[in-house]
């Protein structure tokens, strides 16, 4: 009971924590519902008129094919990054944990695509696969005779870079945590195994793997919240949602309407929509995972 | 003796003091715009020189950005009471800014500051563009339009004469098939596609859309799905097939591809010119758009952005920021900025200066742009630029077709006729909210 920590003092714990709940009610809360709010409304560039139009936006969205192929771009985009850059940061990891010679410099190699801008990371990317110039086009031109790799008119292709990319950029922090991770695995356990005769790969899958659950599950949730909210920069840079909207992705699609089309009923209706999907996943994820996970000995 | 020493020190107090209220007498101005790279550096020197030359005024140009950027931080801006004195929008935000109520026309401000000013000194189809029922709403500052860059050294190579560029799209398809045939990987590009494919339309007199083109009434209704567009998507579909036209991004990706004599021939803005020529190791040479056969002649388009001036200043800060405006239609700022850009100089007179100055002698190329404009209509509706209210999203929207259409995932036709009717759409509700 407050009254048992702050002898005395009834409203102290709560005037403690009022300046934090204020931030937050000025800064998330408040803007929350006024971004709902004008998700019912249309309204000019300038905010000079506002028209109540009900559910139009979110029916707008519902209806049009574009935004239907957002939702599949972001899927198809939010798998990729989610599976492929764990699969792949786990391998890493497990090898960096070996005793090599090096390992330190591999270490600092392998964790630093996560320091970088995606702005920097984006034009590496887009000048690495650039149809005219760039290195990846020349390599496969010379391998196959004359086939122009164009990402800009690819949609697949695009979609592709634009993935790995993304995965590449996010390699950095998920090696570092499956790092930790693998190394608070109790030898005793990796020892036991090997004195009852397991092999390697049944060592990883029926011992290591378990024990990272923990890790595992954070890093999904994570990595989901990246792919669909915090790749809007390197989608910029590199393709602008094209070639033909094949990479606009939801947030990506929601930058574009409400900050160049300056079409803010729109936007924010797609705003609340993100909103709905992410917390519906977070809480599936959350009672899934935790229930699989394995936290104790 | 001494009153008069107290007196003397009265009056130099006086006077220091006055002094100094004067000179902190400044009027402040701000101006927002988008002009990045070499572009920002010329600005720099023109805003220097004006303060230099105007010392009660102190002009400060800040670059916000790209020109959506610039836009959505001065629609912020605005609505907040902190708004610049003066901005710079792109042409795609004509029709936003006509709507605002943000924004003093500026045929209106020699009138209320008790001035009068000669309009017919600005270069007519720029000044047509930013006009409204034949009276300038905002100040002609970046124009440029579109031209036919090509590399005169893969010309030669090929076979062709590198004085002879094609003039007809059907030339282009020649040209470029002994282009290819030579070995050049990629013949033709564009950059800007959704500009390039209503320059086609303007260059022949087409409408786009209706209400003349959105200038007589607001635009409820896009043209560009009809005959003329579908001829003119199916042609680059069709080259593209043939190898020949490469998909070169949304704005000015494929320049890169030019200069490095990767591509023959590129269509862009005539502001590239100076960073082509410059990054080129190879004869540059430019012409008119291409055109098709069997369709009356038009006039290119003007691209760019202009200046608008923001409403509620107080005269001192107005008037600072029409002796700004009035700057930059002198006419050595104005050859200033077109030489260090490339952008049209927006004024007659800079015109006759370069011509006596042997300017275009020098580098015809720099010709090219004035010809092209100034020979061509500027009497109708289709060759005075298209104004709709939701043209970002509707270029956006062609760009989409163009791409869906050239790489082949729907026929021209199909991509043309979705896309008009999501831009009909777009051009009902702004209507709407526009009544």
């Amino acid at each position: 009971m407050p009254e048992d920590r702050f002898p005395g003092h009834r409203f102290l714990p709560y005037l403690l924590i009022l300046p934090s709940v204020a931030v937050i009610i000025t800064f998330l809360i408040v803007p929350f519902i006024q971004s709902v709010q004008e998700s019912f409304y249309t309204s000019t560039a300038f905010g000079t008129k506002t028209i109540f139009v009900g559910f139009r936006n979110y029916a707008r969205l519902f209806a049009s094919p574009d935004y239907r192929q957002s939702i599949i771009t972001t899927l198809i985009f939010a798998s990729f990054v989610i599976v492929v850059g764990l699969s792949v940061s786990l391998a890493i990891a497990y090898l960096l944990n070996q005793k090599i010679k090096g390992r330190g410099f591999y270490q600092v190699a392998l964790i630093w695509t996560y320091a970088l801008s995606p702005a920097v990371a984006g034009t590496i990317w887009a000048l690495m696969f650039a149809p005219a110039t760039g290195i990846v086009p020349y390599i496969v031109n010379r391998l196959t005779g004359g086939y122009v790799l164009n990402w800009m008119t690819n949609g697949q292709l695009a979609l592709f870079v634009v993935s790995a990319a993304a995965t590449w950029k996010m390699l950095g922090y998920n090696i570092v945590f499956f790092l930790a991770g693998l190394q608070n695995v109790p030898g005793e356990l990796l020892e036991a195994a090997r004195v009852d005769g397991a092999g390697g790969w049944r060592t990883f899958w029926k011992i290591t793997f378990p024990m990272l659950s923990p890790t595992t599950t954070f890093l999904l949730f994570v990595n989901m919240l990246y792919s669909v909210f915090q790749v809007f920069g390197l989608i910029d840079i590199m393709t602008r949602g094209g070639p033909g909207n094949a990479t606009n992705i939801l947030v990506y699609n929601l930058y574009r309407d409400a900050f160049i089309h300056l079409d803010s009923g729109s936007a924010s209706a797609q705003s609340f929509i993100i909103f709905i999907v992410i917390s519906i996943a977070a809480v599936v994820q959350l009672r899934v995972a935790t229930r699989k996970a394995v936290y104790a000995r | 003796m001494k009153k008069l020493i107290l007196v003397g020190l009265i009056l130099t107090l006086a006077v220091s003091l006055t002094a100094g209220v004067a000179m902190a007498d400044k009027v402040k101005i701000t101006w927002w715009h988008a002009m990045s790279g070499s572009r920002l550096d010329v600005v720099k020197s023109i805003v220097e020189s004006f303060n230099a030359t105007h010392p009660n005024i102190e002009l400060t140009a800040m670059f916000t950005g790209s020109y959506a950027e610039t836009l959505t931080k001065f629609i912020a801006a605005y609505r907040t009471g902190t708004a610049p004195n003066l901005v710079q929008v792109y042409e795609v935000g004509t029709e936003t800014m006509l709507d605002s109520g943000a924004i003093i026309p500026v045929y209106q401000i020699p009138g209320m500051l008790g001035e009068t000013w000669d309009w017919g000194k600005y270069i007519i189809p720029i000044r047509n563009y930013y006009s409204k029922d034949g009276n300038l709403w905002s100040m002609p500052f970046n124009s440029s339009t579109a031209m036919l860059y090509y590399n005169k050294e893969l010309f030669e190579k090929a076979g062709l004469d590198p004085n002879k560029p094609p003039t007809t799209w059907k030339e282009v398809e020649e040209y470029g098939k002994k282009l290819r045939d030579s070995g050049v990987q990629n013949v033709l590009s564009f950059g800007w596609p959704g500009w390039i494919f209503e320059q086609m339309f303007a260059t022949h007199n087409q409408l786009f859309a209706n209400n003349d083109n959105g200038r007589s009434g607001l635009a409820t209704e896009v043209l560009f799905n009809g005959d003329f567009g579908q001829m003119v998507l199916e042609t680059w579909t069709k080259l593209a097939k043939e190898g020949i036209f490469i998909y070169g991004g949304p704005e000015y990706s494929a320049n890169t591809a030019f200069k490095s004599g990767q591509l023959a021939m590129l269509l862009q803005s005539t502001s590239s010119l100076a960073g082509i020529e410059k990054g080129s190791q190879f004869p540059v040479g430019t012409s008119f758009l291409p055109r098709f056969e069997g369709y009356p002649m038009g006039n290119s388009v003007i691209g760019g952005g202009s200046l608008w001036v923001t409403k509620g200043q107080s005269k001192e800060e107005l008037r600072a920021v029409w002796e700004f405006l009035k700057y930059l239609g002198q006419t050595d700022i104005a050859i200033q900025w077109h030489k260090g850009t490339g952008y049209f100089p927006t004024m007659n007179s800079a015109v006759k200066a370069l011509l006596d100055e042997g300017w275009f002698s020098k580098d015809q190329n720099f010709l090219t742009a004035f010809l092209q404009i100034l020979s061509g209509r500027r009497d109708t509706a289709a060759v005075r630029g298209v104004r709709l209210g939701p043209f970002v999203e509707i270029r956006e929207i062609e760009r989409a077709a163009i791409e869906k259409a050239v790489s082949g995932v729907m026929t021209p036709k199909a991509a043309l006729d979705e896309a008009a009717q999501k831009a009909n759409q777009l051009l009902q509700d702004y209507a709407q909210l526009h009544k």
